[in-house]
């Protein structure tokens, strides 16, 4: 993908996984038009900086940097200094900063303003990490771990507070409605949990109450999902499907089913809601129409496993 | 001999032998590493003192030959060299990836640096919109899907840790201007014949070139052996689209649209196919030799309008003979016979292997053959004769299949009969009368320069002939 694609064509799908390398696609005829090998470390996570500039993938030891607007096959940027899996990454809006989250029990923030981390933050907690997500106020950061406690961290003040919404359970990922009512939570046991969130005016942190909890999949629930405009939210699961749910009744609208699809690791709404992409084991990454259910596209050329994925829509 | 105790000497001989015998540049390498008790005495103007101050009267330290140059640790060496390392080493800082180690708050960063890094930010509702993708979406409803997308799996370019095989792939549907280049295709390795087919074709179809091409299904095409230059070697059969690629070593291929399904694939085992051939038709010829066939026709539109007249003269014929020699033993041959050349392939026998030798398919252009006889007839059985000019086919031999594109570009250079070679064939007589009346009118039709000199030599030996039996 060159610069001038990105001014034509600003929709980047990027994919990545067990077989060492990230892929970048034409999502509307499914072609894969870029791969970079990766090759220290298989993938556990992908996002877009907001310029659309970088790729950042989470690995183990390592968050490298690709570069989306040349043909640069190497990372470019390495960050490193965490001992072990980096689970999650995310970058603050304005990609001031980038968050993360990993194994070595430690979420932290990496300060992308100057080239040497200036201003690093680190939040300690008792186990592996699975999840982070930013509160949409970009002052917040959930962190789920592997001993079931969700972290809510005040990144202004350090302050943080701990919810437990099952014992016995690992969160397994968080999500924050855009509209910031509502945030979600799966479980290993393949629940959603939801509460309600009010929003604290100024210094005050935001408030949680539970909302609702139901069975979103009989296994592992591996992802949850808002769509933009928080009406709907898609969770992925080990039961080999992804479903969607109305984000108010929390009855079930679809099911993204394929024969043999494998464990459904990841998904991403387009922009509008009305597509989603979702990332599997059997080595492809696929396009749903969210009415009909119906798979649109798919995306092969992975040789193993897709477990992440990152999508940015033009708006 | 001589005995010497003084270390420091001994380690300057040493050192003086290596650098003028070593031309691998490994002792430099190695002396790099020197210690600085060593280099301080190397460079010291006083040169081996005594370490304990022994009374060894020797003056004359250094090796006999060599002048201890205290400059030696680096050779000179050539500009290219320098401007090499220069070369890679600017590109080795243009791919150079910047390393962020995770340090610990450094305790003078400014505070206010840090404290407006957290700024919270207002949540605004969005607006209900149609996104890029999903109006890219509606565009492509009736747009079809890229049939050979499923085949974009076994892609080899950019894996890691998964054994791939890369090819010189050239594309034979192309017209001949196109063909000068081969594709590049990675495929990996577990990926069987057709699979590498449909792969080429998804990343052909996705190329500028393949606008004009209608493109078939994967069953369709064939990958056949092909030089380094894209001339694809058609007698060999397609590699068995069931097998994995792994199995074959070419790296160049080229990939052949089908013409004739039961002819190229089951062309080993099982020759009922030329039974279709034999029944008459004319055969298509394959893309190259339509493009000579052209090039023919224009150079000779006379050609052409008898053709018109003898009509199934030129067609594209194959008969079944025997090939006789003096050294050898018959070999079961099929000859194609058209208005541009004659095929002459060993027909595969089932014991093929075991025979001491094979039979190599000829072909011949038209032009080179000089004339065509029967020179005995059995009870059953003719024998015939084909005459070439074995000057041309010297060309075909060498893998030029290109016809002649007229007889005067090549002057027939027959110093003596002994430039005209022939075949003989055996065959019953029905076919033997065919051919031998086919390729003669052929050669009428023609009246190629082979044939003209062959015929003013021929009637030269008979009249001496005559002449000596006048004498």
């Amino acid at each position: 993908m060159t610069i001038e694609n990105l001014d034509n064509d600003q929709i980047i799908l990027a994919t990545g996984g067990y077989d060492h390398t990230i892929k970048l696609w034409q999502t509307h005829s499914g072609i894969c038009n870029r791969t970079v090998q990766h090759a220290d470390s298989q993938v556990n996570d992908l996002e877009i900086t907001p310029d659309r500039h970088l790729l950042a993938a989470a690995s183990y030891q390592h968050i490298y940097m690709y570069d989306l607007t040349s043909n640069n096959p190497n990372a470019i940027v390495n960050y490193e200094g965490t001992s072990k899996n980096v689970t999650s990454v995310g970058f603050q809006q304005d990609g001031k900063w980038m968050y993360s989250g990993g194994e070595d029990c430690r979420a932290r923030i990496w300060d992308l303003r100057s080239r040497n981390n200036q201003c690093p933050k680190i939040f300690e907690v008792q186990s592996a990490i699975n999840c982070t997500c930013l509160h949409p106020n970009q002052v917040e950061l959930f962190v789920g771990d592997q001993n079931g406690i969700i972290y809510r961290w005040d990144l202004r003040t350090d302050n943080n507070e701990q919810l437990i919404p099952e014992n016995d359970a690992m969160i397994l990922d968080i999500d924050i409605s855009p509209d910031s009512n509502l945030m979600a939570s799966v479980n290993n046991k393949g629940r959603c949990y939801i509460w309600s969130l009010e929003t604290g005016l100024g210094d005050i942190a935001t408030k949680l109450t539970p909302r609702h909890k139901f069975e979103a999949h009989k296994r592992h629930a591996l992802k949850c999902k808002f769509s933009p405009d928080s009406r709907l939210l898609v969770t992925t699961s080990a039961d080999q499907t992804a479903r969607i749910w109305c984000s108010e009744t929390f009855i079930l609208l679809q099911e993204l089913k394929q024969e043999n699809q494998r464990w459904v690791w990841d998904a991403a709404f387009s922009g509008d809601g009305q597509y989603v992409f979702t990332a599997s084991s059997d080595g492809y990454a696929k396009l749903w129409n969210v009415k009909t259910g119906a798979m649109e596209r798919d995306y092969a050329s992975h040789q193993k496993a897709v477990v992440a994925l990152a999508f940015k829509d033009v708006p | 001999m001589a005995l010497y105790d003084n270390k420091y000497w001994l380690l300057s001989h040493i050192r003086n032998s290596f650098i003028s015998t070593d031309d691998t540049g490994m002792c430099e390498l190695v002396m790099a590493g020197e210690g600085k008790d060593i280099k301080f005495h190397l460079s010291n103007m006083e040169l081996y003192p005594d370490p304990e101050d022994s009374d060894d009267e020797e003056d004359d330290f250094e090796s006999y030959d060599l002048p201890l140059d205290m400059d030696f640790s680096t050779r000179e060496r050539s500009s290219t060299k320098v401007q090499l390392e220069k070369l890679d080493q600017a590109r080795k800082k243009v791919g150079r990836m910047r390393h962020i180690r995770w340090e610990t708050r450094n305790k003078n960063a400014p505070d206010e640096e840090c404290s407006n890094m957290f700024v919270k930010k207002e949540v605004k509702p969005k607006k209900e919109h149609t996104s890029k993708l999903s109006a890219l979406m509606k565009n492509c409803l009736n747009v079809p899907r890229n049939p050979y997308i499923e085949y974009a799996k076994f892609d080899g370019s950019g894996q890691v840790n998964v054994p791939v095989k890369k090819y010189k792939m050239y594309i034979t549907m192309l017209p001949q201007h196109q063909r000068n280049y081969p594709m590049h295709i990675s495929c990996v390795a577990n990926a069987k014949i057709q699979d590498l087919i449909g792969l080429i074709l998804l990343k052909f179809s996705s190329t500028q070139e393949a606008s004009g091409i209608n493109l078939k299904s994967v069953s369709q095409y064939g990958l056949y052996i092909t030089e380094e230059d894209g001339e694809v070697d058609r007698d060999f059969p397609c590699l068995d689209p069931k097998e994995p690629v792994s199995k074959f070593g070419f790296s160049t291929l080229g990939l052949v649209e089908h013409k004739d399904v039961a002819k190229t694939v089951n062309f080993p085992e099982d020759y009922q196919s030329v039974s279709i051939l034999e029944s008459n038709r004319t055969r298509t010829l394959s893309d190259k030799s339509k493009a000579d066939e052209n090039r023919q026709m224009e150079n000779d539109i006379q050609a052409v309008e008898e053709h018109n007249k003898l009509m199934e003269a030129p067609l594209y014929k194959s008969f079944r003979a025997h090939m006789l020699s003096k050294v050898k033993p018959k070999v079961e041959v099929s000859i194609g016979v058209s208005g541009e050349r004659i095929e002459i392939d060993p027909v595969p026998q089932k014991s093929s292997k075991l025979l001491p030798f094979k039979q190599k398919a000829v072909s011949h252009p038209i032009d080179t053959i000089a004339w065509c006889e029967i020179t005995d007839v059995k009870h059953t059985r003719s024998c015939f004769r084909l005459v070439y000019s074995a000057m041309s086919s010297h060309n075909v031999q060498q893998g030029e299949v290109s016809a002649l594109s007229s007889a005067s570009s090549y002057p027939p250079t027959l110093h003596s009969s002994a430039s005209f070679k022939h075949y003989d064939f055996e065959s019953d007589n029905k076919t033997a009368q065919d051919i031998v009346q086919k390729i003669r009118l052929i050669l009428e039709l023609k009246s190629t320069a082979s044939r003209e000199k062959y015929m003013a030599a021929r009637e030269k030996k008979t009249k001496k002939k005559n002449i000596n039996f006048i004498k």
